[in-house]
């Protein structure tokens, strides 16, 4: 199923990873003071990227290809330890593709041209476009790795040089939580790519190749503590990176300081993609190259998930900062997403997929609202917030559709996603699903409270806060759109991914 | 009365570099008697000219195993490697001295003949397989250290930093002549071949040469600066002319680890569970020291040398599995580690131009804001030598984890893992004071200058390039480490 064949032969994969690039250079070479012709530029390559991006959605052929794998280009890189560039897409990175770069350009867009070293900050907002893109192309391991790390130093400095309050902190918290993450992960990594050659005699990195040979054995611990099975200690260095990344409760420490600390163009790639970047981690490797453990760990995990789920939404409630309240239900919603997972069924793993890209959108419009209002009102105190619907109704009208959709309204996106991810719950796990309910219950609670209180009631006087400018509309209507169309078209995301997860190995044994 | 000679292999093709290198010392020694003083920086041509000379005559000895002069040294590959690598590292230093010479009024042609000893010191240290060669080799260069470091003959900390490392040297100096001695006692050979024809399984036992061993280790630890045989490096490295500290840096710890390989992977691969434990705690307590005490520096040049210490660790932890696979590793590492913390330090060398005390962390406070180009290339030092992709560092350290993997050396692979970690807060400490905005405007000082700027540029440009294209670095390093497999 596609609507068009995009010609074969050329690289187009290797494009999106290149032309932020040749943007992020291009920007380096225009003089700092030029800061609106920065910002253009800017925009302009992300247009392109994403013009690219949709390009390749639409000639994507579902169903077909080796592990419904399409686009493929596999290059040598470092042959003597079976590295290579491979870069590939399929169902699981498909869509999180199109949103790495509709996210992309909207940050750049309402990037404030008055910002502080803005060539610096488009840079490195475009290089971290590229690592992105990457991690979710990298078919091969150590590739993957390269661009997951990769994507640390421009976030960190966006985070350290431009965030507020306690930027650096905040930034170099959130740096070291991740890095012991992924070192986990690399040393997994190795070991992973060592049992294979054990097993088949090649030193291989490829996932299309360490896909087909489960990792399998024992390991006995010493000092006589017994033994534990390889994969799930695999299982669990993967898990470590993707976990923190996402966060999974208990990891989740770093998370309501740096979201908070971030600039709004940042926060909304961090929370809208970079936290999706985890959660896509454990589908394409943790469920592809360790099903057993998948298995056998998803329920604990599981268990993590709906407590993050619960503690998200409370602590969502008890915020009166609106972008700490907004980082919360990120959490909480990031917790719908891993309980999809860790159900390891055919509905839990689809509709989390299909609520990776919903909590995308509806994430980004949430923060954007909450940028906006801070600029109108010069606060994010809930508190001090009243009647803002009063001189602005659009504003309201939006953000009303944005907040439902949050909350998970049938006929909105973020209903489909959740839906299905409780049908695979229940499946799996019951109890879980019902307390699930309980933080879509709670998710009602504090998206309405939100509202209510910011935009309903009666407005101070004088009211000052002005209506919302036609670019701010635009800025917001794709994603607005995105929220419409998933939620009454609710069949497209989960047929469009059905044959790449149906393949799935933790579906499939 | 004829003497004949052709028993012993005279062959001056496999030391042709060092003769080249020494040659060119005694050039630059009459060519100064010459050049007027406002023309020293002939003398730099002339000394680069020179190198360029010993690179030509490195390459012939690719892919060859002469072993000349009775087996006391051999040019093969893996002297091949280390020679380009120290000939490039000399000539880059050669390149970054004028300015700063010139800057510390210092400018004198000894600088260029005591460079010129001490790179033939090492190039001989790396082709050496005889006992008397190490030997000959480390004293060569520590002699010609020991005077550079105290260059700055008017600066106390210079001349401290001398003394210092001239009595610890020469302690060192005895343990590892002292070690070769005991060696020799026990095998009734000073050449590695010899020994290591003695050195069976058997031998595992024999008290005099595991003794010997032990002396010899702590003695090239030393050279490597490896904890806990590192106490005079911080000293040292801040006290000597920053431009001095930039070399020996990486050129002294490339041959340290050069002769490590010659005697412990060539020469006791039969008695490797012996000194597999000493040699994984030194690995381990380099990594602990040097990460640990790194932090709580404010001095960039002392900070970067117990950063150095660290990699000392990091390049020690590739010999431990013994394997082909691990040293190659090792040369990687070593190469990687040269380019990147040269270029660290040579930062450091440039804005030092204008004074000793500019290597306080404080003074580095915005320069990102001052010195946009000195600030992006120390940051990218910075990112490799913390191990983050896309660098060359990071492939480095990958290299070594994944044959500490393949071996299943568990415990000094998480040591090394958490000390990363651990390093990535003093390296990006460095980053974000480059990134904080100044108290008060700094106003622009002296220009860098061109062969420094470029000089800069393409150590940082290496260092992402084979960041992003190891294999070609790769191949050669498993080249070089195949001909001790």
């Amino acid at each position: 199923m596609s609507w068009y064949t995009l010609p074969t032969g050329v690289p187009w994969l290797t494009l999106v990873l290149v032309l932020p690039l040749a943007g992020a250079l291009l920007v380096a070479l225009t003089p700092g003071v030029a800061g609106r012709v920065i910002k253009q530029l800017g925009i302009l390559t992300s247009v392109i990227t994403l013009a690219l991006v949709l390009a390749i959605i639409g000639g994507f052929q579902h169903g077909v290809g080796d592990l419904h794998l399409q686009f493929e280009e596999a290059l040598p890189w470092i042959p003597a330890l079976g590295i290579s560039y491979h870069i590939g897409v399929d169902g699981l990175s498909l869509f999180l593709l199109g949103l790495n770069a509709l996210l992309f350009l909207i940050a750049i867009i309402v990037t404030d041209p008055a910002t502080p070293r803005l060539k610096q900050f488009v840079l490195l907002l475009l290089i971290l476009e590229a690592a992105t893109a990457g991690i979710l192309l990298a078919l091969d391991l150590i590739l993957f790795y390269v661009f997951w790390e990769a994507m640390l130093v421009p976030l960190y400095f966006l985070i350290g040089v431009w965030g507020e309050g306690r930027r650096v902190y905040a930034a170099f918290k959130f740096l070291i939580y991740t890095v012991i993450g992924s070192f986990a992960m690399l040393i997994a990594i190795l070991a992973v790519a060592g049992l294979n050659f054990t097993q088949t005699g090649q030193l291989s990195f490829d996932w299309t190749v360490l896909v087909q040979h489960p990792a399998a054995g024992v390991w006995q611990m010493p000092f006589g503590l017994g033994t534990v099975g390889i994969p799930q200690l695999l299982f669990l260095g993967f898990a470590l990176a993707f976990a923190i990344k996402m966060p999974i409760f208990p990891l989740h420490t770093w998370l309501p300081l740096a979201y908070t600390s971030s600039p709004i163009p940042v926060v909304i790639v961090f929370s809208g993609l970079v936290s999706k970047l985890g959660a896509y981690g454990f589908l394409r490797f943790n469920l592809s190259l360790f099903p057993d453990a998948a298995h056998s760990l998803g329920g604990p995990l599981a268990v993590l998930a709906t407590i993050g789920i619960l503690y998200g939404a409370l602590m969502a409630l008890a915020q009166t900062d609106l972008k700490r309240l907004v980082a919360y239900a990120s959490m909480s919603h990031l917790g719908f997403i891993g309980l999809g997972i860790f159900a390891g069924n055919l509905l839990g793993i689809e509709g989390a997929l299909v609520q990776m890209v919903n909590h995308g959108v509806i994430i980004a419009a949430l923060f954007l609202v909450v940028g906006m209002i801070e600029r109108r009102a010069g606060t994010r105190d809930r508190g001090q917030l009243r009647g803002l619907g009063a001189t602005a109704p659009l504003f309201a009208a939006l953000f009303l559709v944005v907040s439902l959709a949050a909350l998970g309204l049938p006929g909105l996106n973020g209903f489909v996603g959740e839906f299905l991810i409780m049908l695979g719950a229940w499946t799996a796990f019951i109890p879980l699903a019902v307390a699930a309910g309980i933080g879509v219950i709670l998710a009602a609670w504090y998206v309405l409270r939100f509202y209510q209180g910011s935009f309903q009631e009666a407005p101070p006087e004088p009211a000052g806060f002005t209506e919302m400018r036609w670019v701010d509309a635009g800025v917001l209507a794709p994603l607005l759109a995105l929220i419409v169309l998933i939620g009454i078209i609710p069949a497209f995301f989960p047929a469009a991914v059905d044959a790449t997860v149906k393949a799935l190995p933790v579906i499939t044994r | 009365m004829t003497i004949n000679l052709s028993g012993i292999g005279i062959d001056y093709i496999a030391i042709l570099p060092e003769l080249v290198v020494v040659g060119t010392a005694i050039v630059v020694l009459f060519l100064e008697l010459v050049v007027p003083p406002d023309r020293r920086q002939w003398l730099a041509a002339a000394t680069v000219v020179g190198l360029l000379g010993a690179l030509a005559a490195t390459i012939p000895l690719w892919g060859q195993n002469r072993a000349a002069f009775g087996g006391t040294v051999v040019g093969d590959s893996l002297a091949a490697f280390f020679n380009v690598l120290l000939i490039v590292i000399t000539i880059l230093t050669v390149l970054i001295s004028p300015r700063f010479l010139r800057a510390l009024d210092l400018d004198y042609g000894e600088y260029y003949i005591l460079l010129l000893g001490a790179t033939a010191g090492m190039m001989l240290l790396a082709a050496a397989t005889s006992l008397m060669t190490i030997f000959l080799g480390i004293e060569l260069l520590s002699i010609s250290l020991y005077v550079l470091s105290g260059f700055a003959r008017t600066a106390l900390r210079s001349q401290e930093s001398a003394l210092k490392y001239l009595l610890l040297g020469g302690f060192a100096t005895g343990f590892l002549l002292y070690g070769m001695a005991l060696i020799y006692g026990a095998t009734g050979s000073t050449t590695l071949r010899g020994i290591a024809a003695f050195t069976t399984a058997a031998a595992s036992s024999n008290v005099l040469l595991l003794l010997g061993i032990g002396f010899l280790s702590v003695g090239l630890a030393f050279k490597a600066s490896a904890a806990p045989f590192h106490m005079w490096t911080p000293d040292v490295y801040e006290g000597a002319p920053t431009v001095v500290t930039t070399f020996m840096s990486v050129a002294t710890k490339s041959a340290a680890f050069a002769a490590i390989g010659r005697v412990f992977i060539a020469t006791f691969p039969s008695i490797a569970s012996r000194w597999y434990f000493p040699l994984a705690l030194i690995a381990i307590f380099s990594l602990f020291i040097g990460n640990l005490v790194a932090i709580t520096q404010d001095n960039l040049k002392r900070m970067l040398a117990y950063s150095g210490i660290a990699h000392a660790g990091y390049i020690l932890l590739g010999v431990l599995p013994g394997t082909a696979q691990g040293f190659t590793a090792t040369l990687f590492y070593i190469a990687a580690y040269s380019v990147m913390n040269f270029g660290a330090f040579a930062v450091v060398t440039a804005i030092g131009a204008g004074g000793e005390q500019t290597a306080e962390l404080s003074y580095w406070r915005g320069l990102f804001y001052r010195r946009p180009f000195l600030a992006t290339v120390m940051t990218i030092f910075m990112i490799s030598l913390a191990g983050i992709p896309p660098t060359v560092g990071f492939f480095a350290k990958l290299f070594v984890f994944q044959a500490l993997v393949t071996a299943q050396i568990w415990a000094p692979l998480v040591v090394a893992v958490i000390m990363t970690i651990v390093s990535f807060y003093y390296y990006l400490r460095v980053i974000v004071v480059m990134l904080t905005v100044p108290e008060e405007a700094v106003v622009e000082q002296h220009s860098v200058g061109f062969s420094t700027t470029t000089v800069l540029g393409a150590a940082a440009l290496a260092t992402i390039v084979l960041g992003i294209f190891p294999a070609v670095v790769l191949d050669w390093a498993t080249h070089a480490a195949s001909v001790h497999f």
